[in-house]
């Protein structure tokens, strides 16, 4: 089948599952949507629908709908950081982003990680879930898997040279028909074929065990057992604050506004704050990827957010011992998103979801109230069915919720690969789940594609060791004792659920990454995380910001850049009212 | 150190049971507050209405801490600021840590917990959209306002009906900000009457009830709030959503006792006041540990926080076990949202504070069954605590439980 017979083809299939006409052209396999459809369900749905062709390698989805906002960059503000060279640029410092710094750290490069926002691992990394994927459901023979099986075994290492926390608390799969059971045994030759060697077949009375009350119709159960959890940000904040010691260089509040191109080839990197000499730049920007390929003419995908709701219960609800599968307990029907169920955090919470919703707006963080009640629903029919004692869930065990949008293609793998054509730009993208769990593949996969066409060489000095930090939560009586001894402001507790000091804090504000506002603390330190949601220390966080940052009380802000806590100072001031 | 109390919670549960235990005989009272100032909520509670029963006064809520301080200050009373009360051990040793000593051990003969309550998040009520900045608790709001000196927002919406919010509302205004409204899902505001009356009619500012807040809109700061009526089960009626343009949202959701600290030591805790289980004298399951003040359950006024206090404070202080003859249960009859304390030991007179299921507006009589005792009352509402008191000798030779309900007259 030639092009024109192929568009053609995908032409009437769209027509067909829309109603709509839409203009398509193809060119080396990449498939171009253009025209205009009625809603942006339609978009979406075109896009898969023109995925779905196997000849086809990637979409292009221009189609407008009522509503659609063109993306405006942002102008440039500031020129401090004009002329700086770096051998390789890196857009983007989320997960995948500070994996990559932290890999290039090694060698003797003279690195420059850039970051949109003003903390490091906020956007698809602040609002994922933390599982270290199995292999297994990931579908063999896609980049996905490849990355995700790799990145899964390269965490332990991680986990001990960076110092964060990882739980391998496997996952559990229960069988819930005859069938089901009579097929189990079929998992470990597949997930050997997926390069999990970890999986094992429990009976009943194994399950038994280790969940007791499962429903009678429950014969036989699988455990993964190399699933594993982290804290997906403090995973972040490690590689990049390691990188950071290892002599990269990183930019907060500093977002890629173009790419300056000459001959074929990359030579500068425009931003908000200059733009920055180079000849490598690697493309990390989760959500924004295919607008930063757009600045190189090379826009051969498109990213269509899809939101992810997730909310989290009171550390005292505890349903289950395990891991539950998600097949036994689902809160998501998308086939693309791997998770769902109750998922457990790094601290032991428990978390509902995500959901699986797509929206037009990259930003989206909104949680919908029917989404709750969806989530709670899918909960008590899942539990319902394998654990019917357990009394239902009711919203009073949530403490809070929160949203967060992954970055499919429609072709729903992931992309990492050097431009086909321009010199000196490689594309991730794409990086959607499993992507925290295929960070550090991915990160490797870079550096073998620079090792394609440069002499890199690794360098003596490189410590794949972070400084630690010691926080007086984690330390017992007599420890804690002599520390604040010697470090009295360790000794005065600011947030008072989570138990975080005023020494805990003044520490991290002057650790490698520059920080400035509540979330970024918040995300650190679990300061306002509690049960009191930062009703108590809100206002001393902001004073210690304040006082520690040289900024004005009434700019500490909350994130973003509006994201101010106050408005003004009151009209009689504190003296006069309170000191009469 | 035998003859000693150690108070945990400088408001005026705290205040009022260290003077009081000291005055009693004790010989060491040590006061263990974590904020740099003794004296709780009353701090940011600028407004008057505080101290009619005990100081026989109109006092505002520092006036009134100041009194107490004084005091504290005239008995020799111990007390360490800044100083956090961590963990007590099984030989009720307070572990506490501060800047100036660090991690601290204080053993003593008796404890007295009063750390107060905290504000409900927003988490435990389902509002859906974003998380920006300006969403507030009343509290926090009014920390900001009153010892930061900072307007949190200029055009407001409060969500709950509860006395921190309705007085948020009154300073708000007063500070130029503009409420738009106090948004309540019940069909009975959770403050007092008093406040409805001197926070929001005297400011024209509207208060509605039957409504909720369904969602929150802006990324960086709020930029309205959805706002719908709810139905008889309190879910949102479809077609009455309306958006509403503003730049802060106040949370007044209620108060928690704060607990963490006893649940850890093995006091127990009722389900329905979030506090300790006490009997008449405030003492908990453990011997020698009492609770008093908010810590035990919500009261809305100071003066029933200071009565519950001196009697801890009295009986903390005491070194004589007095074991109970025979302990009886109080149990909530008709009407009966809320009571306190929740056991009789034989030991006291029993005062009992009570909060009413139903809005009665007409007057009601509070029975003590199987007493022959009657208490008639104007009115019994949930919003406001009713307190009764019935001397010693009445309850001598009790040995079954004692019901008290609310009935309508
Ligand atoms: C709800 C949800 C749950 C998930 N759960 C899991 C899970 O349990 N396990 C798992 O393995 N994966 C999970 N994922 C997927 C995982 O979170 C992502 O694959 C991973 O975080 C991708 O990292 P990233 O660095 O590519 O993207 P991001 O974290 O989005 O980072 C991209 C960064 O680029 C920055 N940026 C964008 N534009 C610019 C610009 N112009 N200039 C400078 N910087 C820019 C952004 O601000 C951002 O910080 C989940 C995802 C979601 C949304
Ligand atoms: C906004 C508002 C308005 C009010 N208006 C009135 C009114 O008009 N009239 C009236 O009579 N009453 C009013 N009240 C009620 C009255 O102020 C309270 O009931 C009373 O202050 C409760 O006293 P408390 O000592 O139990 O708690 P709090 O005042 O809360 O004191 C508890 C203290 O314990 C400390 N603490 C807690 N945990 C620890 C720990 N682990 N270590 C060390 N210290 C700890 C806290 O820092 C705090 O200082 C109002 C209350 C509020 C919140």
């Amino acid at each position: 089948m030639n092009d024109s017979n192929l568009s053609r083809e995908i032409r009437s299939e769209i027509k067909h599952t829309i109603g709509e006409d839409v203009d398509v052209s193809l060119n080396d396999a990449i498939a171009t949507l253009k025209g205009y459809v009625s809603t942006y369900e339609h978009v979406v749905e075109a896009g898969f629908t023109a995925a779905k062709f196997h000849r086809v390698f990637e979409v292009v989805n221009d189609l407008d709908y009522p509503g659609k906002t063109p993306f405006v960059p942002l102008p440039e503000q500031s020129d401090e950081l004009q002329g700086m060279h770096f051998d390789v640029v890196i857009g983007g410092a989320g997960v995948v982003g500070g994996a990559i710094a932290r890999a290039l750290s090694r060698y003797n490069l003279r690195v420059a990680l850039l970051e949109a926002r003003d903390d490091v691992g906020t956007m698809q990394t602040g609002h994922c879930n933390g599982l270290i994927h199995p292999a297994l459901p990931t579908k063999y023979g896609t980049l996905k898997w490849e990355m995700g099986y790799k990145g899964n075994e390269m965490y332990t290492k991680l986990s001990e040279e960076l110092g964060f926390e990882l739980k391998r608390i496997g996952t559990l799969v229960l069988t819930e028909t005859l069938r089901e059971a009579i097929l189990s045994p079929v998992v470990i030759p597949m997930a050997r074929r997926h390069r999990d060697p970890t999986p094992i077949l429990l009976s009943r009375k194994e399950l038994d065990k280790l969940e007791p009350g499962l429903a009678p119709n429950i014969r036989r159960g699988i455990l993964l057992r190399n699933t594993g959890v982290v804290s997906p940000f403090e995973v972040t904040v490690a590689l990049v604050e390691n990188a950071i010691e290892n002599g990269v260089s990183l930019f907060l509040g500093t977002s890629v506004i173009g790419l300056f191109i000459e001959d074929g080839a990359i030579r500068g990197v425009r931003t908000t704050r200059g733009t920055l000499s180079t000849g490598l730049f690697i493309n990390v920007s989760g959500l924004y990827s295919d607008i930063i390929a757009g600045f190189a003419n090379d826009r051969f995908f498109t990213i269509h957010p899809r939101l992810g709701e997730t909310l989290i219960f009171d550390k005292l609800y505890q349903p289950v011992n395990n891991f539950i599968g998600a097949s036994s307990l689902k809160t998501n029907d998308n086939p693309h998103s791997k998770g769902g169920g109750l998922i457990p955090t790094i601290d032991g919470n428990l978390q509902a979801g995500p959901t699986a919703v797509e929206v037009p707006d990259r930003e989206d963080v909104s949680v919908s109230g029917d989404s709750v009640k969806m989530l709670i629903e899918r909960i008590n029919e899942g539990l319902s069915m394998i654990k019917p004692q357990e009394p239902p869930i009711d919203k009073s065990k949530i403490i809070t919720y929160f949203a967060g949008c992954r970055a499919p293609t429609y072709k729903e793998d992931f992309i990492i690969e050097p431009s086909k054509k321009v010199k000196g730009l490689i594309h991730i993208a794409g990086i959607q789940s499993p992507g925290l769990t295929a960070a550090p593949a991915i990160a490797e996969r870079v550096v073998e594609i620079i090792r394609d066409s440069y002499k890199i060489e690794e360098k003596e000095s490189f410590n794949p060791y972070r400084r630690k930090v010691k926080v007086v939560r984690s330390m017992d009586n007599a420890e804690r004792r002599e520390f604040v001894k010697e470090h009295p402001l360790y000794g005065h507790i600011i947030c008072r659920c989570e138990e975080v000091s005023e020494g805990d804090i003044v520490d991290i504000l002057h650790g490698p990454i520059d920080i400035r506002t509540i979330d970024s603390v918040k995300r650190r330190l679990r300061a306002g995380m509690g049960r009191c949601q930062g009703g108590f220390c809100l206002t001393r966080v902001m004073e210690i910001i304040s006082r520690e940052k040289g900024i004005p009380f009434e700019e500490v802000r909350k994130n973003g850049p509006g994201s101010f806590i106050v408005k003004e100072k009151t009209k009689e001031g504190y003296e006069a009212l309170y000191h009469h | 150190m035998e003859n000693s109390v150690t108070v945990i919670g400088g408001g005026p549960a705290g205040l009022v049971a260290a003077i009081q235990a000291k005055q009693s005989g004790a010989e060491r009272v040590t006061i263990i507050e974590r904020e740099e100032e003794l004296g709780g909520i009353l701090k940011q509670c600028i407004h008057n209405g505080f101290g009619l029963k005990l100081f026989k006064e109109d006092l505002t809520g520092p006036e009134y801490a100041e009194r107490l301080i004084d005091e504290v200050n005239a008995l020799g009373i111990e007390y360490m600021l800044d100083t956090m009360a961590l963990h007590i051990t099984g030989d009720k040793e307070v572990l506490a840590t501060n800047k100036k000593l660090g991690l601290i051990s204080i053993k003593s003969h008796s404890i007295v917990l009063a750390m107060g309550c905290r504000e409900r998040p927003r988490g435990n009520l389902i509002i859906g959209g974003t998380r920006p900045a300006g969403i507030f608790t009343a509290g926090t709001a009014q920390r900001l306002i009153n010892i930061e000196g900072y307007l949190p927002g200029k055009r407001v919406v409060i969500l709950g009906s509860g006395d921190i919010g309705l007085i948020m509302a009154r300073r708000l205004t007063l500070e130029g900000a503009e409420v738009l409204g106090v948004y309540e899902i019940m069909d009975h505001p959770g403050g007092l009457t008093r406040n409805i009356v001197q926070c929001l009619n005297d400011f024209s500012i509207p208060l509605y009830l039957k409504h909720t807040i369904t969602e929150i809109h802006g990324n960086d700061r709020v930029e309205g709030v959805a706002i719908a009526e709810v139905d008889a089960s309190l879910e949102p009626v479809k077609g009455t959503e309306r958006f509403l343009p503003c730049d802060t949202l106040l949370l007044s959701v209620g108060l928690i006792p704060e607990n963490e600290l006893s649940k850890a030591f093995g006091v127990e805790i009722s389900d329905l006041t979030k506090g300790p289980f006490v009997d008449e004298t405030m003492e908990t399951n453990i011997p020698n540990v009492y609770s008093c003040g908010n810590v035990s359950v919500v009261f809305d006024l100071a003066d029933y926080v200071a009565e519950t206090a001196m009697i801890a404070g009295k009986y903390a202080s005491d070194l004589v076990d007095k074991p109970s003859e025979n302990t009886v249960r109080i149990i909530g009859g008709e009407n009966i949202g809320v009571f306190y304390p929740q056991r009789y030991s034989g030991r006291g007179d029993l005062v009992l504070f009570l909060r009413s299921k139903k809005w009665i507006e007409n007057s009601a009589t509070i029975v003590v069954e199987p007493l022959d005792m009657n208490f008639r009352v104007p009115y019994a509402r949930p919003n406001e605590m009713t307190r009764i008191k019935i001397p010693l000798d009445k309850l001598k030779g009790i040995s079954g439980d004692l019901r008290v309900s609310i009935k309508e007259v």
